[in-house]
């Protein structure tokens, strides 16, 4: 049974036609085209697919692509404000050295912005606790932890 | 993956006919969490699944000071999770949600089906036991209200009927004085099943224990009261001999299995330790 | 090159600094292309059939129904893929490997392997056919643990090899008199040892495609550390010409080790698009990639050693048994690189070392981060903090006493160069008052009082490269292009370590021009120089100096151009940030586009440069200091803080290595207490493939880790001194930890992962 879905993609109207079996992460990657967000697992265990949905982050792994009929999907392709410009967390993880194989990038800086978001001035212990459904293997986290704070300084700086 | 069919229904109604009609290897889909795990991990064979987050009146959260909060089948955990009187409230139930997976996960993930899943080891089972919550559930004929505690009959087993559809949880309001704790017991900090959960909520009337209820997760078939321990704690001050030896209650009450994540005797102890600490707990919250 | 060539001092423009990585770009927008993300016109999706069994012969496999499956283009079975014996781990210039495998056979040797594979058009569809796949097996005896793998009479897993189910023959390493050694010894410490079976589960599951040309040329992408080796081994078993294998890998999603063998879904997902004449696209399950990856190989240990009075180590005696799972991959050099290498760490002249591998039918161990050194440093280690308490000493004392110093003769054989363990364990204890902490108030908070708190120290070295197991080349090549600009061809694949910028880096730097002006060629076998692959710590050291030697030839004939437009002597100029000047006048330059371009009369420079590096080995070397709590009501250990001291020579980029550093330490932590992949001990199955129950620590379990990196030993065979530091973090953390354990509680344990029911049921034991 295939389906037509019509969503909202990092402020563009689409339209994807999918399998009404198909998962959201599968029908970003190999129907729209947006290969950024990644698949670790394919069942929720490791945030690789985290993507931003009508505000809230989920896995995509574990949404069908026709739940998001009418909703408005942000992807890591969507972070950069503009075509020469990075976002604050893009930027700060590069010189932070928090991505280090990348596989696990595109989903904590998803989870890092709502983080911002809603909460530009966190503590240490909730960037660990907002970050818990996201595996790094590569870096320890450390770098990670740092690039987020950094950003907020800057982020916040940027505002005042 | 294997394929499946996908039905979204519109009413309650709709959806029950689906379940029965649409014939085995049908299943109700709410949050998916469970489900599209077990099929992609080849857990559960499944033809067809019903999606019934089409259908309106599921989604509301109410309370009040009488019958206690209600909430629909499709409240997430993390909604619940996020709402001030939750945490004031119900810091038990709180602290589970808090507690399961990851905040992604908890954005699709509604308690109603964390409850229908009947693992052991759901996380949101111990404290709804442990504050009295009952559920509602939907069928074409009879509709019912069961006690949570008599919903589950074994290891992802429930009293629902083929077509029969949970609609709500309502769990009583909290007593004055009393006191409320759930304790999950994992090797990590988050991203955990629970290898031991403990629910304790009590009633404290002028320094003595006037109602206990303790809850048990993953060490036995269904998520487990602890009525002897209870009885031990009912009545007393709940000095430090006593919780012991109610703790070492609650290690005989329990009926738990070895598996890759915990020992049965490893399980059993640390019923001993968190039934001890989730008392304590629960106690210093009466306060 | 020598150890008593003078390493080059110089003030650097662009190596030491964490200068922004190009290909971090990609990733945080998004751009990055792995193999995953290539789609491919009319590609097929390829599944393989895995066996339910441990140990059968296969009497029948039927492939009818799925074959005439609606949408299944192709299945292959052992009865139509071609029979060659091969190398798991294809290591081309090693001679330790064993020709053990086959892409299918009429046997199965562990639960989980490959029986069948099966293309079709969708992977859901190629998925459903596999269960119509009907195999019937003759059931053989199965053995799981090594001890019983090795007892005569139990069931040959192959017929290959030296035999009694060993994979290659037991190796041996005598150095000095042990006899003798032991005669001397004050007393004696003995201890079994043992490690589980962590899992490097790196982020992106194995992925491969295969697309087959008109002209019979294969193109195939593969998440891979060694292209070159999957090209080498794709063609020696498809009977192709070099010519006609392509191997492409750009971005990839960590290995740490365990992708650099060639796996049986590569061989059957080319065989399958040579069948169907279309790509297909093989992507494994997160389950597959345990029970088809690699993990690292248990281990048991048994460890005695003899100890003078004043700490003197006079004898070491060590036999180690490495179970190889159902297959040789890197077996039989993780059993001589993990053997060999406990002659050193603490110094001891008399030394008697055996190690074997063994086959037993579980799921294939191969090469992980730390390489079978974890293993038996975690023993030489715990046991050399038993020893301090036996003589009443601080271990950290004790430690200092007997590291290896420069001039002692390594497991390569070499003489170490620098004093580098010594310096690192001194500077510890001396930022973090080690004897404070050791004489600090040890009685409990009387809030918590069943959490205690302890600190260890866990010591290692490691060598960048590995030799003597095989003799490395490194290669690369260097162009300047006509506007300035450099272009380095590199082999080394881009496994997210930095790597390639660390090439740039020491590009830049050597030829003096800018870092932004050195452009990196990587992941096209059919493009760059040919390279051993990524791993044993080595890109740096070895493909860093390749590099700086192809540098430097560029330079010389930049210079030569510009002095002959400049009409001076090449000797006369100098080059630093892009501009060429007469050192004696430097009013007079041009920058190096001026040198390359045209001019009148002649026509644009083509300056290319080969590097080409065949070194020996350089040692890296960390002591880490950990402190943990333990809940002696649970059992649960919490590493609380790390302070790593590394010495890796020269740094290059440190962010970087520091980054290498505190992921190792995390994979470390993971396997000293909640990480191992477990084996059903009666059927062979896996009980945890899957990531909520292999339990790696997040981002709310690890530590505050304060990483210090000395350059306290730069080893002349690297760039400027620079070594490797990819596998050392990982070996030094577990006995700090199981060292801090014994601090908090008094209960020493041997093993890894020590659990919380480890915990308890030892405090128990102990009368707690
Ligand atoms: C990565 C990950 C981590 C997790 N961690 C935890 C954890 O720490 N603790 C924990 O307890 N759980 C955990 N879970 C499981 C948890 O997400 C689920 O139990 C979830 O709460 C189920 O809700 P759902 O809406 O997603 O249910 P679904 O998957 O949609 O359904 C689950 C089952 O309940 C049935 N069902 C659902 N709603 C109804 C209804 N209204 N009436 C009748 N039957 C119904 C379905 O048919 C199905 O059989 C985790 C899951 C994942 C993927
Ligand atoms: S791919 Fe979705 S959580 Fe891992
Ligand atoms: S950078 Fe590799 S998994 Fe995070």
């Amino acid at each position: 049974m295939k389906r037509i879905v019509e969503l909202t993609i990092n402020g563009e109207p689409r339209d994807m036609t999918v399998e009404t079996c198909c998962s959201l992460l599968d029908a970003l990657r190999d129907d729209v085209g947006l290969t950024g967000t990644k698949k670790g697992c394919d069942v929720g265990d490791c945030g690789a697919c985290t993507v931003i949905v009508d505000g809230q982050p989920v896995n995509a792994c574990l949404m069908l692509a026709v739940e998001a009929e009418g909703c408005t999907v942000e992807t890591v392709e969507g972070l950069q404000p503009g075509v020469d410009t990075l976002h604050p967390l893009q930027d700060a993880f590069m010189r932070h050295g928090a991505s280090q194989c990348g596989f696990c990038t595109p989903g904590i800086l998803m989870m890092a912005k709502k983080l911002l978001d809603d909460n530009p001035r966190p503590t240490d212990e909730d960037i660990r606790f907002g970050l818990s459904g996201n595996i790094c293997r590569c870096t320890g986290y450390t770098k990670i932890f740092d690039a987020i704070k950094s950003a907020a300084l800057e982020m916040e700086a940027a505002r005042s | 993956m294997r394929r499946f069919d996908y039905h979204g229904a519109e009413t309650l109604e709709q959806a029950s006919r689906l379940l029965t009609d649409l014939g085995d290897d049908t299943f109700l889909f709410n949050g998916g969490t469970d489900l599209l795990v077990e099929i992609r991990e080849r857990l559960r064979r499944v033809r067809n699944v019903v999606d019934i987050k089409g259908i309106p009146g599921l989604s509301d959260i109410t309370y009040d000071e009488t019958r206690g909060l209600t909430f629909g089948a499709l409240v997430t955990v993390g909604r619940l999770e996020r709402l001030a009187l939750v945490r004031e409230r119900y810091p038990n139930l709180r602290d589970a949600l808090a507690s399961l997976g990851s905040i992604q996960v908890r954005n699709r993930a509604t308690v109603v089906g964390n409850v229908c899943r009947a693992s052991p080891s759901a996380d949101t089972i111990p404290p709804l036991i442990a504050d009295g919550a009952f559920i509602h559930i939907y069928s074409r004929t009879n509709m019912r209200v069961v006690p949570l505690a008599e919903f589950f009959t074994g290891p992802g087993k429930t009293v629902l009927a083929k077509g029969e559809i949970v609609t709500g949880i309502t769990v009583p309001p909290a007593g004055d004085n009393s006191g409320k704790a759930y304790i999950k017991h994992g090797r990590r900090k988050a991203m955990e099943l629970s290898t031991v959960g403990v629910a304790v909520s009590l009633s404290m009337d002028d320094g003595v224990c006037s109602d206990i209820r303790i809850a048990l997760g993953a060490v036995g078939a269904t998520v487990l009261r602890a009525p002897a321990a209870e009885a031990i704690l009912r009545g007393t001050r709940l000095d430090a001999a006593t919780v012991k030896s109610a703790a070492d209650k609650a290690m005989e009450e329990c009926t738990p299995i070895s598996n890759v994540r915990a020992s049965a005797d490893y399980r059993r102890d640390m019923v001993g330790v968190l039934t001890g600490r989730a008392i304590t707990q629960a106690l210093e919250a009466s306060a | 090159m020598n150890i008593n060539t003078p390493i080059e001092e110089r003030e650097f423009k662009i190596v030491g600094k964490s200068v922004k990585r190009d290909d971090v770009l990609e990733k945080v927008t998004g751009e990055a292309e792995y193999t995953g993300d290539v789609k491919l016109a009319g590609m097929l999706h390829g599944k393989i059939k895995r066996a339910a069994i441990a140990h059968a012969r296969i009497k029948s496999i039927d492939v009818s129904k799925a074959l005439a499956y609606p949408g299944v283009k192709a299945v292959l079975t052992h009865e139509n893929v071609p029979r060659v014996l091969h190398y798991g781990s294809p290591h081309p210039r090693s001679a330790s490997c064993t020709k053990d495998q086959y892409i299918l056979d009429d046997k199965v040797r562990f639960w989980g392997e490959g029986v069948a594979a099966v293309a079709a058009i969708s992977e859901e569809i190629a998925d459903e056919a596999l269960d119509l796949i009907e195999v019937e097996y003759e059931a053989l005896p199965a053995v799981f643990e090594p001890e019983d793998a090795a007892l005569p009479g139990a069931p040959l897993i192959h017929d290959v090899g030296p035999g009694g189910n060993l994979v290659l023959d037991p190796v041996r390493v005598n150095r000095g008199d042990v006899e003798a050694g032991f005669a001397q010894a004050d007393f004696i410490l003995e201890g079994t040892f043992s490690g589980g079976r962590p899992h490097p589960a790196y982020m992106e599951p194995n992925v491969c495609i295969a697309d087959w040309d008109g002209s019979n040329k294969l193109t195939f992408w593969t998440s891979t550390q060694t292209s070159f080796m999957v090209r080498g081994i794709l063609a020696e078993v498809l009977g192709l010409p070099l010519t006609k294998v392509r191997v492409l890998v750009d971005h990839m999603g960590g290995g740490f080790g365990a992708k650099q063998d060639c796996f049986q879904h590569e061989f059957l997902c080319a065989l399958l698009a040579k069948e169907t004449r279309r790509p297909v696209k093989m992507e494994f399950t997160r389950h597959e990639t345990f029970v088809a990856g690699r993990a690292r190989h248990p281990c048991k240990v048994w460890l005695k050693q003899g100890f003078k009075n004043d700490g003197t180590l006079v004898a070491r005696d060590m036999k180690l048994v490495y179970d190889s799972g159902a297959y040789g991959s890197h077996g039989p050099g993780v059993t001589i690189v993990g053997t060999t290498a406990a002659t050193s760490l603490y110094r001891c002249e008399n030394v008697r070392l055996e190690g074997r591998c063994v086959y037993t039918n579980t799921p294939i161990n191969g090469a992980f981060r730390g390489y079978g050194v974890v293993q038996s440093y975690y023993a030489l280690d715990i046991q050399m903090d038993e020893a301090a308490e036996r003589l009443g000493m601080d271990p950290a004392d004790l430690k200092l006493k007997n590291v290896v110093r420069a001039g002692d003769i390594a497991p390569s054989g070499h003489p170490i160069v620098g004093h580098g363990l010594e310096i690192c364990l001194q500077h510890g204890i001396d930022v973090l008052d080690w004897k404070s902490l050791r004489n600090r108030d040890r009685t409990p908070d009387p809030k918590r009082p069943h959490i205690r708190k302890g600190w260890g120290i866990g010591c290692e070295m490691h060598g960048s490269s590995a030799y003597p197991g095989i003799k490395e080349q490194g290669n690369a090549t260097v162009k300047v292009n006509e506007d300035g600009t450099v272009t380095l061809l590199t082999g080394a694949a881009g496994l997210g370590t930095g790597a390639h910028t660390a090439l740039a880096q020491i590009v830049a730097e050597e030829l003096g021009v800018r870092f932004e002006d050195v452009g990196v060629i990587h992941g096209d076998t059919d493009v760059v120089p040919w390279d051993i692959g990524a791993f044993a710590s080595h890109t740096t050291y070895l493909v860093g100096t390749a590099a700086k030697m192809a540098a430097t030839k560029v330079r010389a004939s930049v210079l030569e151009r510009a002095a002959m437009k400049l009409q001076v002597k090449a000797d006369e100029l100098d080059l630093s940030e892009g501009k060429i000047f007469v050192t004696a006048e430097p009013g007079r330059f041009m920058s190096v586009a001026e040198a390359m371009g045209p001019s009148r009369g002649i026509p644009a420079a083509n300056i290319v440069a080969n590097g080409t590096y065949e070194p020996t080995k350089s040692y890296s070397f960390a002591a880490h200091f950990t402190e943990v709590h333990v809940d002696t009501e649970t059992g649960i250990v919490e590493v609380k803080r790390v302070v790593p001291v590394h010495d890796i020579g020269r740094v290059i980029h440190p962010i970087a290595a520091q980054g290498q550093i505190e992921g190792g330490i995390q994979q470390g932590i993971g396997h000293t207490l909640t990480e191992d992949y477990v084996i059903d001990k009666k059927t062979g199955r896996s009980l945890n493939a899957g990531l909520v129950d292999y339990k790696m620590p997040l981002s709310m379990d690890m530590p505050d880790i304060e990483t210090i990196i000395l350059e306290a030993a730069p080893d002349p065979g690297g760039p400027w001194g620079a070594k490797g530091v990819g596998e050392d973090p990982i070996i030094a953390i577990g006995p700090s930890i199981a060292n801090a354990i014994y601090d908090a509680i008094g209960v020493r344990f041997h093993h890894y992962p020590i659990t919380p029911e480890d915990i308890l049921k030892a405090l128990r034991e102990k009368g707690a």
